[in-house]
């Protein structure tokens, strides 16, 4: 397992890093950044409804997370630090755009180069160029088997 | 095989979401919607935010009344994109844009839900009055020509594309996700990721109201 993205932390507070509330902003326009981190299905990571955090990341939790972008669901990058960036564009594509391009970096570890925003407390991230794409690396299906099960139909 | 995967998944998560959203947490607690806003007042936006046009929308509402994006009430306005037989992200987002609302109401603040169907066939106007008074009865139902709605969709940078043919439910749409908060003149003011809770969505959205943001 890739002890950097494991991650110990209770919901609350990985979700507190998603909407933590920005310094008293100095920021005149918005600035590049580059950040490592796991591409996640915000709506089971930050609602906890599917399990906690470790177990709705990585390899356990793509079948699910790739559900959730086909059906809309934002998707976020989960740094190192435990701040979650929601993706508001993806290089090539519209703002907000639910594309194909999404599916194949779903739960994969990426670092993402492009422009940070806070808007009304939550960071987003308007990624200008995937800069490396280091796949699934957070195995733990073997942890936690597929989360949810029923992300994987069963034969009839 | 992907509409049967499909539609085991989406049963699966709409009973989740309805079960357990009680148990949904933001990690920031606010007793009242003010107390969120004066919180939130002290993040600035960064800005040069990526502008989402949003507006110029000419639609008809559940009673056949064209409506455009400015508020004939002059109320601000929480806007999603979506389908009334949607049991999937809408059972999410529409209720907690529903719990906004009354929270906002609670503290003197009228602002209107709206629900513009990413689904005109089935929701039509003699059919959207009822689906949308059961999420909120000042919800207002949109729908209209595939023109209209193309350049509403556009507007608002949504896309939407058919997943499947549900037997018995009818087509199933994958679709953009984020809420919109229209001031009322129709003009963009900002979105929420559906993962939000309606005391954040509240808050936020009363501090635009009183010109905090």
């Amino acid at each position: 397992m890739n002890h950097i993205l494991k991650m110990s932390g209770t919901i609350a507070s990985t979700a507190l890093s998603l909407f933590m509330f920005a310094a008293p902003a100095s920021a005149a326009t918005a600035e590049t950044v580059e950040i490592r981190g796991e591409v996640i299905d915000t709506w089971c990571y930050l609602s906890g409804v599917m399990g906690g955090p470790d177990s709705v990341t990585g390899s356990a939790h793509h079948t699910c997370a790739l559900w959730c972008a086909a059906g809309g669901i934002p998707i976020g990058v989960l740094a190192q630090d435990g701040t979650i960036y929601m993706v508001l564009k993806l290089e090539g594509e519209d703002p907000l755009a639910q594309s194909d391009s999404i599916m194949k970096i779903q739960s994969d570890v990426i670092t993402a180069r492009g422009q940070h925003y806070m808007r009304d407390g939550v960071n987003y991230l308007v990624v200008e160029k995937v800069v490396t794409n280091e796949g699934i690396t957070n195995v733990n299906h073997n942890d936690f088997g597929v989360v949810p099960g029923f992300a994987i139909p069963k034969k009839k | 095989m992907m509409t049967a995967a499909f539609k085991g998944f989406a049963a699966g998560v709409a009973l989740l979401a309805t079960t357990q959203l009680a148990g949904a947490h933001d990690g920031v607690t606010h007793e009242t919607s003010n107390e969120a806003a004066q919180h939130l007042t002290a993040s600035a936006n960064t800005p040069g935010f990526p502008d989402i046009k949003g507006g110029d929308f000419n639609l008809v509402d559940q009673n056949g009344e064209p409506r455009t994006s400015r508020d004939p009430s002059g109320q601000h306005q929480l806007v999603f994109f979506g389908y009334a037989s949607c049991k999937a992200i809408c059972d999410v987002a529409l209720p907690r844009m529903a719990e906004a609302v009354e929270r906002l109401k609670k503290e003197q603040f009228s602002v209107t839900p709206i629900l513009i169907t990413v689904d005109p066939e089935r929701d039509t106007v003699e059919t959207m009055g009822e689906s949308v008074k059961r999420i909120h009865p000042d919800m207002v139902g949109l729908t209209g020509s595939e023109t209209a709605l193309a350049e509403a969709y556009k507007a608002f940078q949504i896309e939407k594309s058919l997943v499947y043919e549900h037997p018995d439910e009818g087509p199933i749409y994958a679709h953009g996700s984020f809420i919109y908060l229209l001031g009322p003149d129709g003009k963009f003011k900002t979105l929420f990721p559906p993962v939000l809770s309606s005391e954040r969505i509240a808050g936020t959205t009363a501090a635009y109201i009183k010109g905090e943001k």
